[in-house]
């Protein structure tokens, strides 16, 4: 149970656990972003859920294609600014008002009232550290290690290559019958990559 | 200039200054519904506006604090229609193309603003402390050095001096950015380099400094000398950023009102244009109370007497919950409500908030006003007759505006881009 969450989980950033035989998935290359998007509305629509694509620049309308959802990086960004405005808030009254209380021409140890401006920029500051924060580990970074470096092709990706892959963890992964799938969409190319280094054709 | 289009007559320029262009609309810009989209808000403004002449008669002091706040609401309203049009041309925003006329009829308002403020003359003497010919008087016991001090300022006529320049520069430059572009409905673009466009951009160059100069100095003259010993640098930034936010609110009001109950403007406003509405909406909201608490807290710092006469007569005593009400509802609830992605989206949601800052623009300006007159917090019926009745004269004459034209600028070179704007 616990297992297959993290999996699910996992699998939600990106990162997908390989199969019994160390099979981690196919890649199938397209020519265009037009044939790409395209395959992966499909490969969503055939019931798949633990596939990726991979292309050198953004694709409009690839995260609707996807079924990707709307991010969820804003809940990360409103929990940081949550958090920083309560440090704000404590740590101005414990300093001034605890620790150290220095009498400042008569002024009260401490008010909300001079505060808010720390409070403010700690909001800001820790909202900004949510926003990233989550923003990475919702797409499963940093990583330095990815199966499909195995595979030479995929170097292309960040020049001019598209790629879709189809991950050997998803429930409806048959090694042949989803490389049929592939080429059926349109894929120029496909390829069995697997985590113990090998990418066979 | 061009006349394509003629000028309306002389009455009728106070409400809009050009002839109808409805023919020339296209069928999918058309406004559909018929006269009583306008006739009806004005006609129970002039209805409401009557009541409260009776009660002029009746309490003419409390009359003139209400008439004040609603014309303010009113005046800072369409001032930040035109700050929000200035923004739209000179940063050449494509997605806000499909709302621009609502903000264009929105701003064609300083004429009538103008001759709805005649009142308000009628009550200087109640309005504006600083107008008492004793207070300039060495031997009389009511002398006050600080407003002899302040007179050459403060005085009726260069008080009345400068009312004509803000309204005759505001006016000017709407009159330019309100007919510019709907003559462009008719001649098109024309060239690229000094066509229509570039002839918008150029007037809201320079209409931006002037604007906010005169702001500002209207700031002080209309609401701030209410309480002439008080004085604030920021206090014209404060009454622009709630005008602001209440003219995004009111643009986004009038979207909603044309095309869920008449059924108009269909595919040309989508919740992605709602969604940036609303995203000014909720930045203008963070604006206000950032300006508003930047002001408050130097006074709060500083601690002297002169400089905190002011909120002392709102933070203590009874006005001391509108203070708090203004904190929680025109702040704290609103950037909640705002904040996530969805409730900018969703048109009920939105429509609710628009009219709920709207509001609190007005409850704002009321709190701005309304201590000068007593330290008793209370609604006086006549601050809803005025307001709502001058509202409904003000936001009928824009629903009269908009069934004269095609309800986007159709010929604007940005349009195709804007009718397929989305949010990434």
């Amino acid at each position: 149970m616990l297992d297959e969450l993290t999996t699910e989980v996992k699998a939600s950033m990106g990162i997908y656990e390989s199969d019994a035989e160390q099979v981690y998935g196919l890649l199938a290359e397209f020519s265009n972003p037009g044939e790409l998007m395209h395959a992966a509305e499909a490969t969503r629509e055939k019931g798949y859920r633990h596939f990726d694509a991979h292309s050198p620049f953004p694709i409009h309308g690839m995260d609707r294609a996807m079924g990707l959802g709307n991010s969820k990086v804003g809940f990360f960004a409103f929990g940081g600014g949550v958090t920083g405005l309560a440090t704000g808030y404590l740590l101005q009254w414990w300093t001034s008002a605890v620790d150290y209380p220095i009498n400042i021409s008569g002024k009260p140890f401490f008010a909300v009232e001079p505060s808010v401006p720390i409070m403010f920029e700690l909001t800001i500051l820790f909202a900004a550290f949510g926003a990233v924060a989550g923003m990475l580990a919702l797409n499963g970074l940093p990583r330095p290690y990815n199966p499909l470096f195995y595979s030479d092709r995929f170097r292309r990706a960040t020049d001019d290559g598209f790629f879709l892959h189809v991950a050997a963890s998803d429930p409806q992964f048959d090694p042949e019958t989803t490389a049929q799938d592939l080429r059926e969409l349109g894929a120029r190319h496909v390829e069995l990559v697997q985590d113990d280094g090998s990418a066979e054709v | 200039m061009a006349d394509s289009v003629d000028r309306n007559s002389i009455l009728g320029w106070l409400v809009d200054p050009l002839s109808s262009t409805r023919a020339s609309a296209e069928a999918a810009f058309q406004f559909t519904a018929d006269r009583r989209a306008w006739l009806a808000p004005v006609g129970i403004g002039i209805a409401l506006l009557a009541i409260s002449a009776v009660g002029s008669v009746l309490d003419p002091k409390q009359f003139f604090f209400s008439y004040l706040t609603g014309w303010s609401f009113l005046l800072t309203t369409a001032v930040g229609g035109l700050f929000f049009l200035f923004f739209q041309h000179l940063t050449k925003a494509a997605w806000s193309v499909t709302t621009r006329r609502i903000n264009e009829a929105l701003v064609w308002a300083f004429p009538l603003l103008a001759l709805l403020g005649i009142p308000i003359l009628f009550g200087m003497h109640d309005l504006y402390h600083w107008t008492h010919a004793e207070l300039y008087d060495p031997s009389s016991p009511q002398y006050d050095e600080i407003l002899a001090g302040k007179r050459s300022y403060l005085n009726t006529p260069f008080w009345a001096i400068r009312m004509v320049l803000y309204f005759a520069l505001w006016t000017f430059i709407s009159y330019r950015l309100y007919t510019l572009s709907v003559r462009m409905d008719v001649e098109g673009p024309g060239e690229a380099g000094d066509g229509i466009p570039a002839q918008l951009r150029s007037t809201s160059a320079w209409g931006l400094p002037l604007s906010a100069v005169a702001t500002a100095f209207c700031s002080y003259d209309v609401l701030m000398s209410t309480d002439p010993h008080w004085f604030s640098t920021i206090f014209g930034i404060y009454f622009f950023s709630g005008g602001i936010l209440a003219a995004v609110s009111a643009i986004a009001l009038f979207a909603l009102l044309l095309q869920q109950t008449g059924g108009m403007l269909q595919g040309a406003v989508t919740a992605e244009h709602y969604q940036d509405l609303g995203k000014f909406m909720f930045g203008f909201v963070v604006f206000w109370a950032y300006i508003a608490f930047s002001q408050y807290m130097l006074y709060w710092y500083g601690g002297i007497p002169e400089e905190i006469v002011w909120y002392q007569h709102r933070l203590e005593g009874a006005w001391a919950w509108h203070s708090a009400l203004l904190l929680v509802m025109h702040f704290i609830v609103p950037f909640l409500i705002l904040l996530p992605r969805f409730t900018k989206r969703s048109t009920p949601i939105l429509g609710v908030m628009a009219v709920w800052l709207i509001g609190m623009h007005w409850f704002d300006i009321h709190w701005i006003v309304r201590p000068v007159m007593s330290d008793a917090a209370t609604f006086h019926w006549l601050d809803f007759t005025t307001w709502l009745g001058l509202t409904g004269v003000f936001g009928g004459f824009v629903m009269y505006r908009l069934r004269r034209h095609a309800l986007v600028p159709q010929q604007d070179p940005y349009l195709a881009d804007s009718l397929h704007f989305e949010n990434t």
